[in-house]
């Protein structure tokens, strides 16, 4: 919760004057007054107001409280606490601990302390056996937006853990730590990485604060809590027993040298998702070592990641894209590098280096048995639009280069006319949609040239596959640009149908203003007249008095005990 | 002039009762046999039945491994400080208005406490429990029992306080007849610990302590060596002989 902090200054002489200290407390407490007990006060502390002791009055509760807010400000970038101050006061240590606690809770005192008010246990455990970090822990980055760098500033106090290592709470009040930048989140990676030139993780021991060697022992219910073997045999293990902590050997940790790193990335980039091929290249490392490194490299989930979501190209019109997987299943290629090869154009995943046939169909939740159109429609839908825009800008960039050379080679292929004469419909077909301003006939259109293309390859078959996956990509370009265009004009009509709403919206609301403005003047217009009414009322009570008195007066009644004011008519009268 | 219900006053003794907020006894167990000895401080709760004695002492004795004639002996120990608890239970106690020092001077395994401040008998809100567990955090104690030990050595002494005010109640009804200014007499009665209010809380004085003072009411926590908690004790169980 943010909070804004408002000044309080403290009373100080003339003299002083020039130099006033500024204090900072929180601006849901500026009811608070130095020559004041506010209600709030009063309400709280009752036993103060109420007169049931001698010991409580509000004298004395006003002692307590200028005393234990002076006494604060003696000191106050450190947390006061109750035991410090309550040698200094003469009282019940149960009220005066209520007196402190509602201070306390208020913000009137231990507000721009740096030590943030944790139960205690937790708070002595980090203190000793955590090291401060700046920033956020060691592998997890914390980003703004997916695919960005840009470091989140984290939440503020007192939920943080590593307490003052987060940042530093400036006097101002301020608590937010200051936004991490690369080099702290990475900085320490990469100072591990220097000096552990082999890959491995530092771990420091809790209390010794050397590294632990071949093994270390970590507690079971905080991970944070770790002791090298020498400690845990001195039996350091401060407030923690012994058998709380399990062994953690680290006498197989992998060793990965600059070379088996550089592998690692080649190969991954050539193939992508396929660990056991990784592996392969690879050769002294296991699959699992091989993942594990990749994550612990900064970009290596980078890698991973981007991958992924530039697969998805299809934007929600999925269901554009149907007859493009029909045409697919027909296919039954025998080589499984080629169904891989349609499939990675199906979705449309191209990357500039490396063959068409990288970032095999290993996407997460990819189930064989669901539709990849449906596949691919949930999985744009996690991806933001942006980044499925751009995605399905480069897929369409590659495809179109693509379809440039299979042009090339269907006009030179010695196919016959009908895959010729196919081919140039599929090409005229695939230039309608693009062009075509209705996105409904796009896609039928290019279904039936897909269709058309389906019959082709069905009995061409077996004669070559290249021109085959060619089409496959022609057609897939197609039903790309249909789907784009459909979305285009999807997005215009929702823009269309936006403002409209706001248009109606706005309308309403002066439609509203207008009627209440109306209401408001016939009421001040009758109570205008109910004024004046009264103004006539008043007269005629008025003139009905001065009836009244003359009345009087005429029969004669002599004495006239009665304010002054009728003294005097009664003499104007008279 | 209302005094609220929680706080009693010299007009409507109170049943006795500990005067916190939950009305625990603290039960103190140091029973010696066949050379082995077993010291415990504990809280009880006296509205427990008394069945539970006896499972207690059983339970006690299985988890800690003593020999089982502590059984017996543990039981009749807490049962005998209950009966002695209940005895006062159905007479009235008169608080009056107090305020009394509580010293703290108890060693817990290695740590060293030495302290002293003000209890308010009247405030049956009050929570030992808290003042140990603020107490503890302030000092940074990480000794898990200590702070225990602490409410308890409170709570004994208001116990030891409230039995007082029992025998004083009785004592002060038969004398109290026309006296007024209720205040002066916890002080003729109890034997002058308590605290002169009027001196400290009246008008003319502050709540302040002067500053040659605060040492005196400042908490002393000490962390002893392995070799000084051995001699403690060595001089602990002579004394005790």
């Amino acid at each position: 919760m943010a909070m804004e902090a408002s000044n309080v200054k403290p009373p100080v002489s003339a003299i002083e004057e020039a130099h006033l200290d500024l204090y900072t407390i929180p601006s849901y407490s500026s009811w608070f007054q130095w020559g004041n007990i506010h209600e709030i006060e009063r309400i709280s502390l009752r036993e103060f107001f109420d007169g049931s002791s001698i010991t409580r009055t509000p004298r004395i509760y006003k002692e307590y409280r200028d005393f234990i807010i002076c006494k604060y400000r003696e000191e106050p970038s450190g947390r006061l606490t109750f035991t410090e101050l309550r040698k200094s006061l003469v009282g019940d240590v149960s009220t005066l601990h209520k007196v402190f606690t509602f201070l306390e809770k208020w913000g009137i005192i231990n507000f721009s302390g740096t030590v943030s008010a944790e139960p205690a246990e937790v708070q002595q455990r980090h203190k000793k056996e955590v090291r401060v970090e700046e920033g956020a822990p060691y592998g997890v980055r914390v980003v703004a937006a997916p695919n960005s760098l840009k470091p989140v500033a984290p939440l503020p106090p007192p939920v943080d853990v590593g307490g003052g290592g987060g940042g530093e709470l400036a006097e101002n009040g301020s608590k937010f730590p200051p936004l991490a930048s690369y080099s702290d989140i990475y900085g320490e990676l990469l100072q591990q990485q220097q000096q552990g030139k082999e890959g491995k993780e530092l771990v420091l021991c809790g209390s010794c604060k050397q590294q632990c060697d071949s093994g270390h022992y970590e507690h079971t219910k905080d991970e944070f809590l770790l002791l090298c073997k020498k400690c845990f045999g001195n039996g350091d293990y401060g407030s923690k027993s012994a058998h709380d902590f399990k062994y953690v050997d680290d006498t197989n940790q992998v060793v990965w040298t600059e070379a088996e790193t550089l592998l690692l990335l080649e190969s991954v980039l050539k193939h992508g998702d396929d660990w056991e091929l990784v592996a392969q290249n690879v050769k002294t490392k296991s699959k699992l070592d091989c993942i594990s490194k990749l994550l612990q490299l900064p970009f290596g989930d980078l890698m991973l990641g981007s991958a992924l979501r530039k697969t998805k190209v299809w934007d929600r019109n999925a269901g554009q894209a149907v007859p493009a997987h029909s045409v697919q299943d027909t296919v039954t290629g025998d080589d499984q590098q080629h169904e891989h090869k349609n499939q990675g154009q199906q979705n449309a995943n191209v990357e500039d280096p490396g063959p068409p046939h990288k970032r095999l169909c290993t996407v997460p939740n990819l189930d064989a048995s669901s539709s990849l159109m449906k596949q691919v429609g949930r999985l744009s839908s996690v991806v933001g639009p942006p980044v499925t825009a751009c995605a399905a800008d480069a897929a369409v960039a590659e495809l179109c280069y693509e379809n440039r050379c299979s042009r090339e080679i269907f006009d030179d292929d010695n196919f016959g006319d009908e895959l010729g004469y196919s081919a140039r419909t599929d090409e005229e077909e695939r230039v309608l949609p693009v062009e075509n301003s209705e996105g409904e006939k796009g896609p039928t259109v290019s279904g039936a040239s897909e269709h058309r293309g389906n019959e082709l390859q069905e009995q061409t078959f077996r004669k070559n596959v290249v021109p085959l996956t060619l089409r496959m990509r022609a057609a897939t370009a197609t039903s790309l640009g249909a789907a784009a265009a459909h979305a285009k004009l999807l997005a215009a009509q929702e823009e269309r149908e936006i403002e409209h709403l706001l248009a109606s919206v706005i309308e309403t609301q002066l439609k509203k203003l207008q009627r209440k403005a109306k209401y408001l003047e016939n009421l001040e217009m009758i109570m205008e007249k109910q004024q004046d009414q009264f103004g006539e009322f008043e007269e005629d009570i008025v003139a009905e008095r001065m009836k009244v008195l003359q009345e009087i007066i005429s029969a004669g009644i002599p004495r006239w005990k009665d304010h002054t004011s009728m003294k005097s008519l009664t003499g104007n009268v008279l | 002039m209302k005094p609220l219900s929680t706080w009693g006053s010299s007009r409507n003794p109170v049943k006795f009762r500990i005067p916190t907020s939950d009305n625990l006894l603290p039960i103190r167990l140091d029973i010696e046999i066949d050379g082995q000895r077993f010291r415990d401080a504990f809280t009880w709760n006296p509205s427990d039945p008394d069945s539970e004695v006896v499972v207690f002492a059983k339970r006690t004795v299985k988890d800690l491994k003593l020999p089982p004639a502590f059984v017996t002996q543990i039981a009749q120990s807490i049962q005998s400080q209950l009966t002695e608890f209940r005895s006062y239970e159905g007479q009235d106690m008169y608080t009056g208005e107090r305020v009394v020092p509580i010293k703290l001077d108890l060693r817990v395994n290695h740590t060293l406490i030495k302290d002293q401040f003000l209890w308010d008998l009247n405030n049956f809100e009050s929570d030992p429990e808290e003042f140990a567990r603020t107490f503890c955090k302030d000092m940074g104690i990480e000794d898990p029992e200590v702070g225990p030990a602490i409410a308890i050595a409170i709570r004994e002494q208001l116990y030891e306080i409230a039995v007082q005010s029992v025998a004083s109640a009785k004592e002060s009804r038969m004398i109290k007849k026309g006296r007024k200014g209720f205040e002066h007499i916890p002080i003729s009665k109890a034997g002058g610990i308590a605290v002169d209010l009027v001196k400290s809380f009246g008008n003319k004085s502050s709540v302040i302590r002067k500053r040659k003072e605060w040492d005196v009411f400042e908490p002393i926590v000490d962390l002893l060596s392995n070799e000084e908690v051995d001699a403690l004790e060595a001089t602990e169980e002579r004394n005790a002989r």
